[in-house]
């Protein structure tokens, strides 16, 4: 009992350090752009087939990585730049904003499925084999997409204080008008977010996939599971979304156990309610 | 006089749909292909208007139209298998069951912010195909992954629809679509529905007038998801069987593009978009699954380049568009445009 509980917790934090990962780079795009990108979870199965197809090549997992985060990276900046940047003149921009990024993910997803079929693929596996600590298996491949997934959140959140750039988006982010005056360049900072944003749930993509494989229709669950977690933590609150990641995965990896992985939602949607009862604005949110 | 002609515009084009299509069948009775595709689109009509009266008229963002669609369907089905009440009720019960849940959703979901609704009503969407396929679902008569095998047909005084004979369902779905239609025309000609273009053109400066939107929004959702559930419970019993795969995103696309297509907010784009879309979904059958590809392309590229879609060509807001130039021809005047939508 004790060791399934510890297992199951386990297997929850591996779980939602990715979830931190993905939920971040939502909550970056909506606090800089408050664009609601309804195409996130495609960007996700993006990265999941991206890397197939250079796994096909017989490519290593760091090429395959050097190949497929520029890869996201500029999809994500195009975008902006092509699908959601003409938008902006418009009166009614937030609305038909978010018409074309679902057109964007119903598109992408059917050519996924056009293109690769409907049937889910598989990617290699890192790491195999198991490590022996005070009588717990732990997998080597959870681990490292533990620590992977963390050292990603750190670099990230180092580029937003540290760098010249991040400081900029951040800038964006607290007051867009303001930002404009002092001369940062808002439109790059939008292509940014995206750009940056599309590589954090494309990786995630390659990372759970050895869990939940790559399939044409798997970023919808992932869209909503990005969103549950930014509005638990605060719309746009970075620290929000970390600690409600943490939460939602553990909720989740307990909730698979007892019940099986179909009530997840459920129970996702369960807590982010009570929590939004008695903390309209999520956990670490402020309005406005 | 702006006001009265941009009225009769939107419903003088109603009108003349209909009147087409109420004699379709004397030329089309014996084709029971198309005869189906006919209701079928007469049926998606009603959810792209009800949709279009919510999203674009009403200014909120709401992707739960198909969840509605379905709630009426087995709410009709389930109900009419297991009490044996007519059809015809069902109907009316499903459409009733729907409307009370979309206040319920609606209730929470309205003092939100935009993206947020879509998220939420969206989820709706998402959580229904585990309920209806989940134990629980099972016990109240969904019949599980499997879905409901039969359905209790329409009848008329006895006679009994059946699908080899297509005209009396066909008639059925006009008339029920036409008063759907006319219910969400009279909204957006009410003070409900100026109210809406009020606070969706300037929210601060309606609100400060006193404008109260939020019963307002509230009670069209409920009629947006009553139109919806009721149709959909139509549907149930004109088709005979249900199942999960109509909450695919298939259907989901081609009900944005039935939107897009006809124009956002453009009364009686949403029918016009309604046919387009079901056509065209018929004549691309033969790329098999590129044919969504396309239906996302074509999302994307009318939101960027064709806001207003077909409508906004056949009369564009500026009053300057073929239609008003026939209409002024034919009144012999040269009323002021207007720009009262």
């Amino acid at each position: 009992m004790v060791r399934e509980l510890i297992d199951v917790l386990i297997s929850g934090i591996t779980n939602g350090s990715v979830y931190a990962m993905m939920a971040i780079g939502m909550a970056l795009v909506y606090g800089v752009t408050k664009v609601f990108n309804f195409a996130y979870g495609s960007f996700f199965s993006m990265g999941g087939y991206l890397a197939f197809v250079f796994f096909g090549l017989k490519l290593g997992y760091l090429p395959v990585l050097l190949v497929v985060l520029p890869a996201l990276f500029f999809a994500g900046m195009a975008t902006e730049r092509f699908i959601v940047r003409p938008l902006r003149k418009r009166a009614d921009w937030e609305m038909t904003a978010v018409m074309v990024t679902l057109g964007l993910a119903l598109f992408l997803d059917n050519l996924y499925q056009a293109v690769f079929g409907p049937f889910v693929k598989s990617l290699p596996i890192l790491f195999t084999g198991n490590l022996n600590v005070s009588g717990f298996t732990l997998s080597i491949q959870d681990i490292s997409i533990f620590f992977v997934a963390i050292a990603i959140m750190v670099a990230f959140i180092l580029f937003l204080g540290r760098t010249r750039m991040g400081m900029a988006v951040e800038a964006v982010a607290q007051d867009m008008v303001g930002a404009e005056i002092v001369g940062i360049p808002k439109d790059l900072v939008f292509g940014f977010a995206f750009a940056i944003s599309a590589v954090l749930v494309g990786f995630g993509g390659i990372l759970l996939a050895p869990k939940y494989f790559v399939s044409p229709l798997g970023g919808w669950n992932i869209l909503v599971k990005a969103w549950v977690i930014t509005a638990l933590g605060g719309m746009g609150s970075i620290r929000g979304s970390l600690y409600a990641a943490f939460i939602l995965g553990i909720v989740e990896a307990f909730v698979g156990w007892q019940f099986g992985f179909t009530w997840t939602l459920f129970a996702w949607f369960a807590v982010l309610l009570s929590t939004l009862i008695v903390r309209p604005q999520g956990l670490f949110g402020t309005w406005g | 006089m702006g006001l009265m002609m941009e009225m009769r515009k939107d419903l003088m084009l109603l009108l003349l749909m209909y009147a087409v299509l109420c004699l379709v069948p004397l030329a089309a009775h014996g084709n029971l292909h198309l005869m189906n595709i006919l209701i079928i689109c007469l049926i998606w009509a009603v959810v792209a208007a009800a949709w279009d009266l919510i999203m674009g008229f009403a200014g909120i963002f709401t992707f739960g139209q198909v969840a509605f669609f379905v709630i009426g369907a087995y709410g009709s089905a389930i109900l009419t298998r297991t009490t044996g009440v007519s059809p015809w009720l069902g109907i009316l019960l499903g459409g009733l069951l729907t409307g009370t849940i979309g206040v319920l959703v609606g209730l929470p979901c309205l003092r939100l912010k935009g993206a947020y609704v879509a998220l939420v009503t969206f989820a709706v969407h998402m959580i229904l195909e585990p309920f209806l396929k989940s134990n629980i679902g099972r016990a109240i008569g969904t019949g599980g992954p499997q879905g409901i095998l039969s359905i209790p047909a329409l009848n008329l005084g006895g006679y009994k629809f059946s699908s080899m004979h297509l005209v009396p369902p066909y008639y059925a779905a006009l008339i029920i679509s036409f008063v759907a239609l006319l219910i969400i025309y009279k909204i957006i000609h009410s003070p409900w529905g100026l109210a809406f273009v009020a606070v969706r053109d300037s929210e601060v400066f309606a609100k400060s007038l006193g404008i109260d939107d939020f019963k307002y929004k509230l009670a069209v959702f409920g009629i947006s998801a009553f139109l919806t559930g009721m149709i959909g419970a139509f549907y149930a019993h004109y088709i005979g069987m249900l199942s999960t795969r109509i909450l695919g995103l298939d259907l989901f696309l081609i009900l944005m593009v039935m939107l897009v297509v006809g124009g956002m907010g453009r009364f009686p784009g949403a029918v016009i978009g309604s046919f387009i879309a079901i056509f065209l979904s018929e004549w691309l059958r033969f790329l098999e699954s590129w044919r969504m590809v396309i239906f996302g392309a074509i999302v994307i590229l009318m939101v960027l380049f064709m806001p207003q879609g077909i409508t906004g060509l056949l009369f564009p807001l500026e009053g300057s568009g073929p239609v008003d130039r026939l209409l002024r021809r034919l009144r012999g005047t040269d009323a002021v445009a207007c720009k009262s939508d």
